[in-house]
């Protein structure tokens, strides 16, 4: 009897950590979301005054999501080499995340402070609008992955008996 | 001079950093031209010759050639790859890197309605490297300051003989006299400031401004800093009508012009009225290598 309670709580487990896993895959491309909209704040602020090199703002931005600090030194990088090509990993970034962070890399400090500005508008919205698509994601079906994880794991615990 | 050398690794290719770092003395090497395509061309301690593998030379065959986008990739290493920084100055033809580099751009300018909005397609680069050489100007100094005072100056010379260093050593003597300095350094080459600090000596009575045209930089100091001498590079256009303005103001100036001597500056339209007014009481003309020197005249035009 021991025995067929411990696979069914091993299978409830297995379930409830996959389900966990899409939780925090979730999460971490909120995260890294958040960072991005962070960044591009940081850099409007910048342009509205200061107007220093993107590379020194970039430099300067504190952010938790360790995808976006590896993102963001593979820009410093590019820009220090003398011969580079920009090249953002995409790592765990959803595509459409992905090749808006690459545009977004790209766009930086190609046109004067007016344009950058705007630009920098245009992206700040698009990066707004994935992030709340993200959070409502993330809240919406986040616990419900855990609860069905729970709950597969348990069923096939059960029949597997 | 340290800052300088090490922006200028920084903006030229690999290639010809390790032969300015290995083969030259970089504290020599006053500029490096870079043309697309073409050979490139270096200013070794005021004469001309080719960058090569061994070092420097006069045969054009054996020069090392620029790349077909290397001016593109020098101005963007410049900028740090962020054009809007420099968006501005490339427009008036230069950009100021940290050090007092300037870099004289040429491309083609994209003009509407009679106006610059961007230069595009960089054909050249001409990097410029400054050298503090301290004591310089001492024998100028003793000839434009009377006791507690400084004549109104005019540094006058074709470009590339000086100019520059001799106004910082002259701004830097002054200002170690006790007065009180305003250095108007437009193009970032005088005191070459960084985050707020000159990084070239320039005394330690001097305020530096930096970036801003000359016209609102005499305009805010006259009023808030309340100097004794102003000095400042390159006088141009309307500029004179400013230094005018400051020198009836109880103020000393001492600035540089282009020209070849006093008289190529009377033919220049923008310096008549200044000239006519009498504002400069000092000249000096300085002659390029080999027969570098310096020659002060008084307002009358008479060996002072």
């Amino acid at each position: 009897m021991t025995g067929k309670i411990l696979i069914v709580a091993l299978c409830a487990a297995v379930g409830t950590f996959v389900g966990f896993a899409v939780l925090c895959s979730y999460r971490r491309n909120l995260e890294y979301l958040d960072g991005v909209c962070g960044l591009i704040s940081e850099l409007k602020r910048n342009m509205a005054y200061r107007r220093d090199a993107a590379a020194s703002v970039l430099a300067s931005y504190d952010t938790k999501n360790a995808h976006l600090k590896k993102n963001i030194g593979e820009y410093m990088a590019f820009v220090g080499a003398k011969d580079g090509k920009l090249d953002i990993s995409r790592g765990f970034l959803p595509p459409r995340t992905h090749s808006g962070v690459c545009e977004l890399f790209a766009s930086l400090g190609g046109a004067d402070g007016g344009a950058q500005q705007r630009e920098l508008e245009a992206f700040g919205a698009t990066f707004e609008e994935l992030r709340a698509k993200a959070a409502q994601k993330s809240a919406k079906y986040g616990a419900l992955a855990v609860k069905l994880g729970f709950l597969f794991g348990l069923g096939v615990g059960i029949l597997t008996l | 001079m340290q800052e300088a050398c090490s922006q200028l690794y920084k903006l030229v290719s690999d290639e010809l950093a390790n032969v300015i770092q290995t083969r030259l003395n970089p504290d020599l090497v006053c500029e490096v031209r870079i043309r697309n395509g073409a050979p490139i061309a270096v200013r070794y301690d005021g004469a001309p010759y080719y960058a090569c593998k061994s070092g420097i030379t006069r045969d054009i065959d054996a020069a090392i050639v620029a790349g077909a986008r290397e001016a593109e990739a020098v101005v963007l290493r410049a900028c740090e790859h962020s054009l809007y920084t420099v968006s501005d100055t490339i427009k008036r033809g230069f950009i100021s890197v940290s050090g007092g580099v300037r870099i004289g751009v040429c491309g083609s300018g994209v003009v509407s309605d009679g106006r610059i909005l961007a230069v595009k397609d960089y054909s050249s680069v001409n990097i410029r490297v400054p050298h503090e050489v301290r004591g310089c100007a001492a024998g100028l100094a003793g000839r434009i300051i009377d006791k507690a005072s400084v004549h109104n100056t005019l540094i006058v010379s074709p470009p590339g003989a000086g100019k520059t260093t001799i106004l910082r050593d002259l701004c830097r003597t002054v200002s170690e006299r006790g007065l009180c300095v305003l250095l108007c350094d437009e193009k970032y080459e005088i005191a070459a400031a960084v985050g707020g600090a000159p990084t070239l000596d320039v005394g330690r009575c001097t305020d530096v401004m930096s970036g801003t045209d000359k016209k609102s930089a005499f305009e805010s100091a006259i009023a808030n800093m309340r100097p004794d001498v102003i000095m400042t590079d390159e006088l141009f256009g309307a500029d004179a009508a400013s230094v005018a303005r400051a020198a009836t103001c109880g103020i000393a100036v001492v600035a540089t012009a282009h020209a070849r001597d006093t008289d190529d500056l009377r033919r220049k339209p923008e310096f008549k009225e200044i000239l006519d007014m009498r504002v400069f009481t000092r000249f000096a003309v300085l002659r390029d290598a080999p027969h570098r020197g310096i020659t002060v005249f008084d307002g009358e035009g008479r060996a002072a």
